[in-house]
């Protein structure tokens, strides 16, 4: 070979890998990696499912990776914040209830209006995007809708000699339930409630408390110190002293409790038989055989109440890729891959979707459970009065009746107690 | 005399050599705390889009009136002087003990009484919230089993049982601390003074009153002082235990100023109570260190 010949093949291989180079990193800057924020991630019983639905959204756009950051599900509303705040929010994250409205005052959050177009709306169920509207702008995305319902376990009830096929529809009947679960069965929690100190624990006594018709906070609220709320809070200690419930554990404390059968009554969203399946391997025939659902039981109101504790999908205004970002937010709320591996799979909630893509999943919605919180529980949907007063006035309310709960004070002097709080 | 040069003996106010400590620390130490107080001159809600505001003494005056604070600077003090009391007293008992029994084989008792010193705080917390726990707990049912209660008891659960409860918590971790402490200073007794003490017929208590227990009193101060300082701010303790309920039950100032900081996001009257916080601690340290000057 001549050195020219050799000479010009260098050059030509030189030049060939620049353009290889080149073509790489055009390629590189394509891609765009987007950071979500989430629990689904952080929780052992949705944690494969996300991450399998989120390489099954990265292999069908393969110009977008995403950065999933797990963070716990009490952790996300104040991280959120504070990285709204530093100037270092993520370009997706997944939120709830009182959060979502958090973060939406920040005033960092993209709204959704101009991406939900006329298909896509009409693709939901009906008013589900009301509740996502802060200062008449879409804030969140529907994800997946999980009311609360009150479990039962039908095997107890029986053994405690009650119908399993009718629980109680009043406050009278759940406290002689109670009475008689407790009585036949003293390892047996009777009823499993929520009494932490939280903004969620708040969100999953606010239908107790508005059966009992008090309303401590919100618009029209009536505030504490009211007849209502003292006999919501006298319901509570009667309860305790009773040894019906088992104060100060969060509600996922006693999920793997039911589980085991350790719980009659349970408070709890529709995810419930998804932990459920999940911690105890339990057929879905033997699920419906041995769990029920219902109402809540009416209080002196004579109505029956529930909150939507579903989950939502928020883009930030500072994201630099918002396209890319609702690509990924619609993905994993409407995809049938997502509602197929997610949100009828592990997360056990109900799609925000008014009619499912294809007949196999609408058949997973055809279950006893998913029939109850239709005709029974959503129809009973009561927003609470969501916003940073719900956040500061939990922390009051809920102190409140963990002392109603706990204490020897006077409910009176409990009632009044809060009431000085929230009036600050 | 040159000029610029110092008379013989005279020390100096500020060395420049000393500009390079002074200034790290005005950055790492005085910005946090100027910074804290112009905070908490201000009404700052991390959730209103709108620019911090100047109030003047108002979160001040907001805090003379909140009776949560009250209750929470109570709990910080039973918590703190209740549980370093009763953590320095087992310590002296069990470094005389392990002094006056001393053995290889106690080698292997005070690794053992070492070792909760050695757990991490946050484990310590959860070890002993499930303990507690009134439906399984281990403290439960070995009362139950023994039959010195009838029923379970809510001992986080109870308003009256919850903060001496998460103390014993406090009290576990804390002992081996003041064991250490205590027999280090133990062995650095003079053998003459306890040999000249023995001629004296001293033995037992007197010689625990008259003799050893003076001794300790240095590294009693000051390993109190430390502890104090450290349980005033402890949080991961008592929110792992209870999150600072029930009720306020277990709020102590950290844990109140954590929820209205980073639940509330009121960062200006967070910061007025930091700065209460900052002075009585500061206050603590002077008096204490006096203290021990005059001894």
């Amino acid at each position: 070979m001549s050195p020219g010949v050799s000479l010009a093949s260098g050059f030509g291989r030189v030049a060939c890998a620049a353009v290889a180079v080149m073509a790489a990193c055009v390629a590189r800057a394509e891609t765009v990696e987007l950071t979500f924020a989430n629990w689904a991630a952080a929780e052992g019983t949705t944690r494969p499912a996300i991450e399998q639905v989120i390489k099954d959204f990265e292999a069908a756009h393969p110009d977008i990776r995403i950065k999933s950051e797990a963070i716990s599900f009490t952790e996300i509303a104040r991280q959120l914040v504070l990285r709204v705040r530093s100037g270092n929010p993520p370009d997706v994250a997944q939120v709830a209830g009182n959060d979502t409205i958090l973060v939406a005052l920040t005033g960092k959050l993209e709204p959704l209006d101009s991406f939900v177009t006329g298909d896509v709306k009409a693709a939901l169920k009906p008013g589900s995007l009301d509740a996502l509207r802060y200062k008449n702008q879409l804030i969140a995305f529907p994800w997946t809708q999980a009311p609360a319902g009150l479990w039962y376990d039908k095997a107890l009830l029986q053994k405690a000699g009650l119908d399993p096929e009718n629980p109680p529809k009043t406050i009278d009947a759940l406290m002689n339930a109670l009475a008689a679960v407790k009585r036949s069965q003293p390892d047996v929690i009777p009823l499993g409630l929520d009494t932490t100190n939280r903004p969620f624990a708040m969100q999953s006594n606010w239908p107790w408390m508005q059966t009992f018709g008090a309303t401590p906070i919100g618009e029209g609220a009536r505030g504490a110190d009211t007849p209502q709320m003292k006999a919501y809070l006298t319901w509570m200690r009667e309860l305790a002293q009773k040894g019906y419930i088992d104060p100060g554990r969060k509600i996922g404390e006693f999920r793997p409790l039911a589980a085991q059968d350790k719980v009659a009554f349970l408070w709890d969203q529709v995810l419930l038989q998804g932990v459920i399946q999940s911690a105890n391997k339990m057929s879905d025939a033997d699920f419906y055989k041995r769990w029920g659902v219902t109402a809540l039981p009416t209080g002196p109101s004579g109505k029956s109440y529930t909150f939507e504790g579903g989950h939502q999908l928020v883009m930030f205004a500072d994201s630099k890729h918002k396209q890319a970002a609702w690509t990924f937010i619609q993905y994993l709320a409407t995809s049938p891959a997502a509602l197929r591996a997610y949100t009828l799979g592990p997360g056990a909630s109900l799609p925000p979707l008014a009619k499912l893509p294809d007949a196999e999943l609408a058949r997973k919605l055809d279950t006893p459970v998913i029939d109850a919180f239709a005709t029974k529980i959503i129809p009973t949907i009561s927003p609470p009065p969501f916003g940073a007063s719900f956040a500061s006035g939990s922390t009051a309310v809920m102190a409140g009746v963990q002392q109603a709960v706990t204490g020897t004070e006077p409910i009176d002097a409990i009632a009044k107690s809060i009431q000085q709080q929230l009036a600050k | 005399m040159a000029a610029g040069r110092r008379p013989p003996g005279a020390e100096p106010w500020l060395d420049w050599m000393v500009l390079p400590t002074v200034g790290v620390l005005a950055v790492v130490v005085g910005y946090p705390v100027v910074y804290t107080l112009v905070l908490s001159a201000q009404h700052y809600n991390f959730l209103e889009p709108e620019p911090a505001r100047f109030i003047g003494a108002a979160n001040y005056a907001q805090l003379v009136a909140d009776r949560i604070f009250w209750q929470a600077l109570g709990n910080t003090a039973i918590y703190t002087f209740g549980s370093v009391l009763a953590a320095a007293l087992l310590g002296l008992v069990l470094a005389l003990l392990v002094e006056t029994y001393a053995s290889p084989r106690m080698r292997l008792v005070r690794a053992l009484l070492l070792t909760p010193w050695a757990v991490p705080f946050v484990v310590t917390a959860f070890l002993f919230r499930y303990m507690y726990l009134q439906n399984g707990g281990v403290v439960n049912a070995v009362l139950l089993h023994a039959g010195i209660v009838r029923a379970p008891v809510a001992w986080l659960n109870n308003a009256s049982l919850a903060l001496p409860s998460v103390m014993v918590a406090n009290v576990w971790t804390m002992t081996p601390f003041f064991f250490l402490l205590l027999s280090a200073a133990l062995a650095g007794i003079p053998n003459e003074v306890i040999e000249s003490a023995r001629v004296d017929r001293a033995r037992g208590m007197s010689m625990i009153v008259g003799i050893k227990l003076p001794f300790l009193r240095s590294a009693l101060l000051v390993g109190s002082l430390l502890m104090v300082i450290s349980n005033f701010n402890d949080f991961a303790k008592i929110w792992a235990t209870t999150q600072g309920g029930p009720g306020y039950a277990t709020t102590t100032l950290v844990v109140y100023v954590y929820r209205l900081a980073f639940e509330n996001f009121q960062f200006g009257y967070a910061s007025a109570m930091g700065v209460v916080w900052l002075l009585l601690l500061m206050g603590f340290a002077v008096a204490y260190l006096r203290a021990l000057r005059l001894r």
